[in-house]
């Protein structure tokens, strides 16, 4: 078992729903937890689907939220977005990008296999140093707010199941193994080198 | 990287200062701050352990270097700490004090080795990573010393032999430690191999040292050894690439650093592409189907990365079927694909078929900036050229023209028949539909893929010249790296850009690497994969596997193949020496009816085997399946099919167990029959051994179940017909005879599960068993007769009873005139006495004796043993004199025998006809009776059937007629008297007759005559009165009350009939008042008399 925590980091496309109920949940576990997100830009749903709200990494969670306040309370507030961006700004106070961030994880944990391949390809292009290295597991969930919840219980637990392995790399694969039969889904998992 | 550590030194130091505010000793000295942190460290726990640690760095390393000097041996002390990760903290110490001072390198190498071999893995990987950074600060400064000293040079081989190391954990148990090797591994190649113009080299990396800046006259560090170490760490990871189990981390770990390789050291794009295509095709089997989805994710990543390099333009053919392949889109590979240079651009020019070899080397060589440098292995570059054709490139070409649709369909359409029956797991995750199908392109890369496979399998004509190319392996590999250094002539980077037109581009000179790197798979991979089976594991397969067999018996027999269903298991069975035999049996047995051909052939296979292993081979798995099988069969409840006589007549030889079991068949009462019937045939058939089937039988033959018995008694009469199997029957049941002697019953009697007391005494039973055999046998051989005469003489007295209760059969069976029989009674051995009597009376129970048997027994009576008793059973044929003579003797013996003899003599045992001398015979025996006793007669009595009333008038007429009267007379009368009163008229006749006969003469007659008188009156009145009157005086005196009746008579007489009565007798009736007149009744008794007499004279011819 490692003696100190878990480096861990979840991402997911927006740094909105999934990662951030997942790094709400590891942190309250005791995980050294960052969250990210790999798109370009966040997107929280609009009034309509093709009419999404879009804001730069720069912009707070608390004015997304005033923002969507301002624009449509009650819409906002009975999809859960207000209650989701309120939770978020608890957290942090604004969502953070994978590729601009240069800390070092030991785990990187996707929520979608784009974020998985964004997140590769980031890693991957950077220019390798000490070749420290990063596992990234993609953990396949649907972006909304029930799923964003069990997906972040199933990543605690699979933490949790890393955090106690006497050689996380040596046993890795056989746990992720075990966790595909157990939830039944498949994770995608490789290593990069920082 | 100095930029970089500066960056990370300059928060450190922040994180310092911060401390040393806190601190109150800020006036103190570094070093004092030092020495005050390192005591610190030494008692504190880990956590807090290491920030105390890291300060120290911090002021050693960053602040004051000076000090690193001094309290290095400080820090180093804490490297066996039991803290994992202090030890790992001294690690990344080590690292930065080597960077910062090179010198260090001397004092700390040896520590980092000795954590290299650290038990925690994770040290393991820590002192891999800083090795990986400390490797090429340690040559980069070797190499600037111009001037080695002998601890630089001991330093130098320290790193090198860690180096070796750290490659060989790529065979480490540990995913994790693999993983740091391979990065390791890919740090150390890109390090011995000269980075050139093409190289795509990380900005961090531009001031890394690299092969091209070694000079070849170092002192120390060889040029040539480095490049072969370089070379041969390429080939070990490609090695390990293709490891069948090696992990999904592990392979894309690998296929990141090969796609490095080829971005940094393009010269390696092609053995990195072949790589790619050799796994694509070549998937672990061992990876689960997520693993397969992430590695082929990754492939493509890195083919992408590949792709991306100016270098890959020649691979590019390759690389996007593969990427096609691994499902990318046409577009999108022609998005990633690099715009050709403008170099490269040549007018296309005639195939050069050895150029492809040449085809990298140019790219390296362009930009090469050390082309003065001297090559020194050129010379071998000829020779590198024609072996570009390697066994897979020649297969290819030869498979790819036959590649015809027809062809291909055919070979679809053969392969059907390997494929499992559900789509493996693998196969569905990498599947994707071929786009291409039937192009060219495709056709080549099929054939590719298949000549692959092919050469792998030692097959295909680039198989034939493969020889050659081994033998040319070394030098060409070692060639194309060697070359990178070295110039060129101005012709080979003429041809360049020819090659790079030829219609083939995807055929790079790596292809050389494969016959090396898939034989060496072969050679040495295999055996570390492929583990032996445990026994127990063996075991189970093969019993599984047969198991299999055993029970597709509908299916076999539905595609008319059982005879080779039959054939195949019986030779596993005895081939895996009967591990599965007793299922193969159960098997037979649940329905040997129609598996009897299995039962068979199984037999004869075990029956080969013990021969073809003689003289040395053991019967026990034959005998064992013979057992099984005839044992179950007998177990059966009921069949009428004659299996069980089939298999025991069909096996090839009979066990002794199985005769055992035959043996138990033969002893169920309810197959008794059957069970004698196949040992018989045994016997008749099976000559080699039938006395040993024969002596089951025989023992059969006094077994204890009475069915069981008399039936191979049956069966042994039949045999005994044979004249092969006489004496050996005949010498069995004299043998067991024989046991008759012994005081006690042999154990041998006994069946083996009584508890047998030896000293138990014989019994009835004993006594017959023993007998059966010998008694069935002894109508059919008389002479068998003097045998039992000799056993008897020696043998106890409860034997001979028992002997003479069980032979009345067989003797009767003899009959008398057997001369055997004859001759035992003339010869009667002393002590068979009773014996002889034995079967003289059996032999004349029924039957009068014959003439010979009498003269026989006369003779024995007369000259050996005259014992009367001997005559017994012959005395109806013996003469009248001498039964005359032996009566008196006779009738001394018991009444039980005389009831015998008697009975003889009269007849009363045949029958059915009297015997007619009978009367007179009574009438001597009544006469002769000394002392009289009334035994006899009374027996005589007792047979009325005999002994009528007209015998006994005869009787008695005879015995009047002897002289002088015979004692018993008026016994006999009276007694007759008794028996039929009608005989009464004859009666009064007969004491009429004695009167003139004066029986008063005769006491003894005389009471009787009285005696008679008193009991038929009144009828015997007319005789009284017949009496003299002196004796009717002696008459009244005897009996008085008959007077007064008899007076009485005469008076009711008429007047006429008065006038007979004397007067003398009137007188005797009046009681002496009156004298009668004797003369007067005289001449009436003479005239009866007369009459009388005649009469009885008639009857007496007639019975004479």
């Amino acid at each position: 078992m490692p003696s100190h925590p878990l480096r861990v980091a979840v991402v997911c496309s927006s740094n909105q729903n999934r990662s951030m109920e997942a790094h709400n949940i590891l942190s309250k576990r005791g995980f050294d937890v960052r969250s990210f997100g790999t798109g370009s830009h966040v997107k929280l749903p609009g009034p309509a689907p093709d009419k999404p709200n879009v804001y730069d990494f720069k912009t707070t969670y608390e004015q997304m939220y005033n923002d969507l306040v301002r624009k449509d309370k009650e819409l906002y507030t009975q999809n859960g977005i207000l209650h989701m961006l309120d939770r978020n700004k608890r957290i942090k106070s604004r969502p953070e990008r994978f590729q601009s961030c240069k800390e070092q994880f030991d785990l990187v944990i996707s929520c979608e296999e784009r974020v998985y391949d964004q997140v590769l390809e980031d890693l991957s292009s950077r220019e390798q140093e000490t070749f420290t290295p990063v596992h990234v597991i993609n953990v396949d969930i649907q972006d909304n707010h029930e799923e964003a919840t069990l997906g972040a219980f199933l990543i605690c637990e699979l933490c949790q199941c890393i955090q106690h392995t006497d050689d996380m790399e040596n046993e890795m694969d056989e746990l992720l193994q075990e966790f595909e039969d157990k939830s039944n889904r498949p994770f995608l998992h490789t290593v990069c080198f920082y | 990287m100095t930029s970089n550590n500066g960056e990370s030194v300059g928060a450190r130091t922040c994180v310092a200062s911060q401390f040393f505010k806190d601190d109150k000793a800020i006036d103190m000295t570094t070093s004092e701050k030092v020495v005050d942190l390192l005591n610190q460290a030494a008692l504190i726990a880990t956590d807090s352990k290491l920030t105390v640690l890291k300060q120290v760095q911090e002021l050693i390393i960053n602040k004051d270097p000076s000090l690193l000097d001094n309290f290095l041996d400080e820090i180093i002390a804490f490297q066996t700490d039991k803290s994992m990760e202090v030890r790992k903290f001294v690690i990344g110490f080590i690292e930065e004090a080597c960077k910062r001072d090179n010198e260090l390198l001397l004092r700390l190498i040896a520590n980092l080795n000795m954590l290299l071999k650290d038990e925690s893995v994770n040290v393991v990987k820590k002192a891999i990573l800083t090795f990986t950074q400390l490797y090429k600060v340690a040559l980069q400064w070797f190499v600037r010393s111009k001037v080695m000293s002998e601890m630089q040079e001991a330093c130098w081989d320290m790193v090198t032999q860690m180096k070796e190391d750290i490659l060989a954990m790529l065979d480490i148990d540990n995913d994790g430690v693999r993983t740091h090797a391979i990065k390791f591994t890919e740090s150390l190649i890109i390090t011995l191999s000269p980075r050139t113009s093409d190289s795509d080299t990380p900005k961090r990396q531009e001031g890394d040292i690299s092969l091209d800046k070694i000079p070849k006259d170092h002192p120390y560090i060889r040029y040539d050894t480095l490049c072969e170490e370089g070379k041969s760490a390429l080939e070990q990871l490609l090695k390990f690439m293709v490891h069948p189990a090696i992990s999904s981390i592990n392979l894309t770990t690998a296929l990141g650093s090969l796609a490095t390789l080829a971005r940094q050291r393009p010269m390696f794009m092609s053995e990195v592409v072949q790589a790619y295509e050799t796994l694509h095709a070549n998937l672990p089997p061992t990876l689960a189907k997520s693993q397969v989805s992430s590695v082929r994710k990754n492939l493509k990543l890195h083919l992408l990365a590949v792709l991306k390099h100016p270098c890959s333009l020649e691979f590019q053919g390759q690389i996007s079927t593969l990427l096609l392949d691994l499902g990318m889109s046409q577009n999108e590979i022609a998005r990633n694909t690099p715009a050709p240079r403008e170099q490269r651009k040549r007018p296309r020019i005639e195939p050069y078929s050895d150029g492809k070899k040449l085809k990298m080397e140019p790219v390296l060589l362009e930009d090469d900036d050390d082309k003065e440098e001297p090559v020194a292995p050129s010379v071998s570059k000829p020779s590198s050229v024609p072996a570009a054709q390697s066994a897979i490139d020649l297969t290819a070409e030869f498979l790819r023209p036959l590649l015809s649709p027809e062809n291909v369909a055919n070979l679809v359409l053969i392969s059907m028949v390997y494929l499992p029956d559900v789509m493996p797991a693998s196969f569905q995750a990498t599947y994707t539909p071929v786009e291409s199908a039937g192009t060219d392109a495709q056709i080549k890369h099929l054939a590719r893929l298949m000549a692959t496979q092919m050469t792998a399998a030692e097959i295909g004509p680039g198989e034939t010249s493969k020889d050659l190319l081994i033998k040319r392996k070394v030098p060409v590999v070692g060639q194309a790296i060697s070359v990178v250094g070295g110039g060129y002539t101005e012709k080979s980077q003429l041809e360049t850009p020819q090659v790079k037109r030829l219609p083939e581009p995807i055929l790079p000179s790596t292809q050389i690497k494969m016959p090396g790197a898939s034989g060496k798979r072969k050679v040495f991979r295999l055996a570390d994969v492929v583990q032996p089976f445990t026994d127990a594991q063996l075991e189970k397969m093969t019993n599984t596997a047969v198991k299999r067999i055993l029970h597709s018996e509908k299916a076999i027999a539905q595609s008319g193949m059982s005879h080779v269903r039959v054939k195949l298991l019986s030779r596993l069975v005895c081939q895996f020496e009967g591990i599965m035999m007793d299922d193969v049996l159960e098997f037979i047995l649940e329905d040997i009816r129609t598996r009897i051909d299995l039962a068979f052939s199984l037999l004869y296979q075990e029956y080969n085997t013990y021969l073809s292993q003689q003289p040395a081979g053991l019967l026990d798995a034959y005998d064992h399946c013979l057992f099984t099988l005839l044992a179950g069969l007998q177990e059966k409840p009921e069949q009428r099919d004659g299996l069980f006589t089939k298999l025991v007549l069909e096996a090839p030889l009979i066990t002794e167990s199985a005769l055992d079991v035959i043996r138990r068949y033969c002893e169920d009462e309810s197959r008794v029959y059957l069970g004698m019937t196949t040992l018989k045939e045994l016997i008749i058939k099976r000559p080699s051994r039938q006395f040993q089937y024969l002596h089951v039988l025989l023992d059969l033959s006094s077994h204890e179940k009475e069915k069981v018995r008399s039936n191979a008694l049956s069966f042994i009469k039949r045999m005994y017909e044979k004249d092969q199997l006489r004496d050996y029957i005949e010498k069995f049941a004299l043998n067991y005879m024989q046991l008759l002697v012994h005081p006690n019953p042999p154990s041998l009697l006994f069946s083996a599960d009584k508890d047998t007391e030896v000293a138990s005494p014989w019994t009835e039973e004993t006594v017959r068993q023993c007998l059966y055999l010998y008694l069935s046998l002894l109508p059919l051989n008389h002479r068998l007769v003097h045998e039992l005469a000799s056993v008897y003489t020696e043998a106890i007295a409860d034997i001979k009873r028992s002997v003479l209760r069980v032979i009345e059969q067989p003797i009767r069976g003899m009959g008398m005139n057997s001369p055997d029989l004859l001759l035992l009674v003339e010869n009667c051995p002393k002590g068979a006495e009773t014996l002889v009597t034995r079967c003289l009376h059996i032999l004349t129970d029924k039957v009068p004796p014959s003439p010979e048997l009498v003269e026989r027994v006369r003779d024995l009576y007369h000259k050996r043993v005259p014992d009367v008793r001997f005559l017994i059973p012959v005395i109806n044929g013996l003469e009248k004199k001498e039964v005359i003579q032996a009566l008196p003797k006779l009738i001394k013996l018991n009444p039980v025998v005389v009831k015998e003899v008697f009975n003889r003599l009269l007849g009363t045992q045949h029958s059915k006809t009297p015997v007619p001398s009978s009367p007179a015979l009574f009438t001597f025996l009544l006469m002769e009776m000394i002392p009289p006793t009334s035994t006899a007669t009374n027996l005589c009595f007792g047979e009325r059937n005999v002994y009528t009333s007209e015998v006994l008038a005869v009787v008695m007429q005879q015995l009047m007629e002897h002289s002088p009267l015979p004692i018993l007379l008026m016994r006999t009368v009276i007694q007759s008297l008794t028996m039929y009163p009608r005989l009464g008229g004859f009666v009064m006749n007969i004491l009429s007759r004695l009167i003139v006969k004066q029986v008063w003469k005769y006491p003894k007659v005389w009471e009787g005559f009285v005696k008679c008188c008193q009991r038929t009156k009144p009828q015997s009145y007319s005789v009284l009165l017949q009496l003299p009157p002196a004796q009717l005086t002696s008459v009244f005196e005897r009996c008085p009350e008959m007077r007064e009746p008899l007076l009485q008579h005469v008076h009711s007489f008429t007047p006429h009939q008065q006038a007979h009565i004397t007067a003398s007798v009137m007188t005797v009736l009046e009681a002496n008042s009156k004298q009668p007149e004797p003369e007067a009744m005289r001449p009436v008794m003479a005239e009866r008399k007369v009459m009388g007499s005649g009469g009885t004279h008639v009857f007496c011819s007639v019975c004479h």
